[in-house]
């Protein structure tokens, strides 16, 4: 298996021009200066169109030796939880245009939470979806897994992995800078999903592969305080699990390597937002486990 | 197992324990003639344990486990370890299908297949191995400690 990238976002053409069309956010604005996109949560960001370039995009995961990208829906827009008949036009094009770029790219399928069942995932998967991607905060309670419960299943069934991804950031002041809600409301999201899953979700899925973004917001680093409270801690230690570095370093890597394992960590980058982290300092070994022994395990592939 | 990290006389009964459960690793068994293999059994907040197939020729090399106790239980075969000892020839001891040895975090050992029979040995480690030292003895005799990942030994490349 090449070396694989499990967390990247590319906007293919069809989705832009959606989002350019709709009247409300999730959307993209022309003004004078340029592009903007417009989030409920977050302040209006400039948009630039070349960082979704496939070719320019593929030449970089080239550069970087990536064989094998995996491009993610960007949960932060919030187009899972828009009413059915506005996210499913938004999806479709997404998963399409993803699929129709072939290699080096394949699209991590997506739902409209709203109206989500079995019959979805099978559909993804028989398109070239890698797994079905959802946002973090569709995970955090007993009643939210119960209703994702069926969809959970099939992937489960289908032996393909679930990717949890930060959703959208609440509604906030406009003035805040725009590292603060990845520092904040994605961390906490991302904490929350993981507790919840390693309270609820694993019993109910015990067989389910669930990768990780961003380390899980560094959860598993809580796990000491986890059981001083009485919680399900040794959830830490789950073979079904893999926590993708994307954003972190080489001193968080190293924080969960020690609580999870090298085996648990796979390669993810969140490109165009982030650039691949710098594990060399980690040493070989750790570089060729994250990027590609493990995401052969992850898909049942051969390293 | 206790709540805690584990002694050394306590990992190497845990080890003898499980070898001599071979249906909870026989599955597992599978020998390479360039690398050794690996499978990591259980890992818990205080102990992994591992399983290692051997063959003729491999050697780990001069090795500390920085912060991790060890015990090895040999079930197939026989393995090697050596002590290093400055300005002299290593304390060596071979260990038998059967046997087993511990280490504490600052010993420095390499372990070796003896030849012949492909060994197998389950190893634990206290808390689960982290960092290591690798050690490279120069030729005018200086001694050089290199700080690896666990990885390089127990998920090495071509493994």
């Amino acid at each position: 298996m090449p070396v694989t990238d499990v967390h990247q976002h590319l906007w293919p053409e069809s989705l832009l021009r959606l989002l350019a069309a709709r009247p409300r956010a999730p959307r993209l604005v022309r003004h004078a200066a340029g592009w903007e996109l417009e989030l409920a949560g977050e302040a209006p960001s400039p948009f630039d169109a070349r960082a979704h370039d496939p070719a320019r995009r593929a030449a970089l995961a080239a550069d970087d030796g990536i064989g094998r990208v995996l491009v993610a829906p960007s949960a932060p827009l919030g187009i899972e939880a828009l009413p059915a008949h506005e996210a499913q036009p938004l999806l479709d094009a997404f998963h399409q245009g993803v699929v129709e770029l072939g290699a080096p790219f394949a699209p991590w399928g997506s739902v409209a939470l709203a109206a989500a069942e079995p019959a979805a995932v099978d559909a993804l998967l028989d398109l070239g979806a890698a797994g079905l991607c959802l946002p973090g905060a569709a995970l955090t309670s007993p009643a939210k897994l119960d209703a994702i419960g069926p969809v959970l299943e099939r992937l489960a069934q289908r032996r393909a992995p679930l990717f949890v991804h930060p959703g959208p950031a609440p509604a906030g002041d406009s003035a805040l800078p725009a590292w603060w809600p990845p520092m904040t409301s994605y961390v906490a999201e991302m904490q929350a999903a993981w507790l919840a899953w390693a309270e609820w979700g694993r019993p109910a899925h015990p067989t389910l592969k669930v990768v990780w973004a961003m380390l899980a917001g560094c959860a598993p680093l809580q796990a000491e305080r986890l059981a001083a409270r009485g919680g399900p801690a040794s959830a830490v230690h789950d073979d079904h699990a893999w926590f993708d570095v994307s954003s972190y370093g080489p001193h968080a890597v190293d924080a969960m390597l020690r609580v999870v394992g090298v085996d648990r960590l796979v390669l993810g980058s969140d490109r165009p937002i982030a650039d691949p982290p710098a594990l060399a300092s980690l040493g070989p070994a750790v570089r060729h486990a994250v990027s590609k022994a493990n995401p052969a395990r992850l898909f049942d592939a051969q390293p | 197992m206790p709540n805690r990290d584990l002694d050394q006389a306590e990992l190497e009964q845990l080890v003898q324990d499980l070898a001599a459960q071979p249906e909870r690793w026989r599955h597992l068994v599978q020998h390479r003639p360039d690398e050794r293999t690996y499978a990591e059994l259980h890992r818990d907040e205080h102990v992994a344990i591992w399983l290692i197939c051997w063959m003729d020729d491999h050697d780990t090399g001069y090795h500390d486990h920085d912060l991790s106790a060890g015990a090895v239980a040999v079930t197939a075969g026989a393995v090697r370890e050596e002590r290093l000892v400055l300005g002299g020839a290593p304390a060596a001891r071979t260990a038998n299908a059967g046997e087993a040895f511990t280490f504490g975090p600052a010993d420095i050992h390499r372990v070796s297949h003896v030849g012949g029979e492909p060994a197998v040995t389950i190893h634990a480690y206290s808390p689960p191995l982290w960092r290591m030292g690798a050690y490279e003895v120069l030729p005018t005799g200086e001694l050089r400690r290199w700080s690896l990942s666990y990885a390089e030994e127990l998920r090495p490349i071509g493994a």
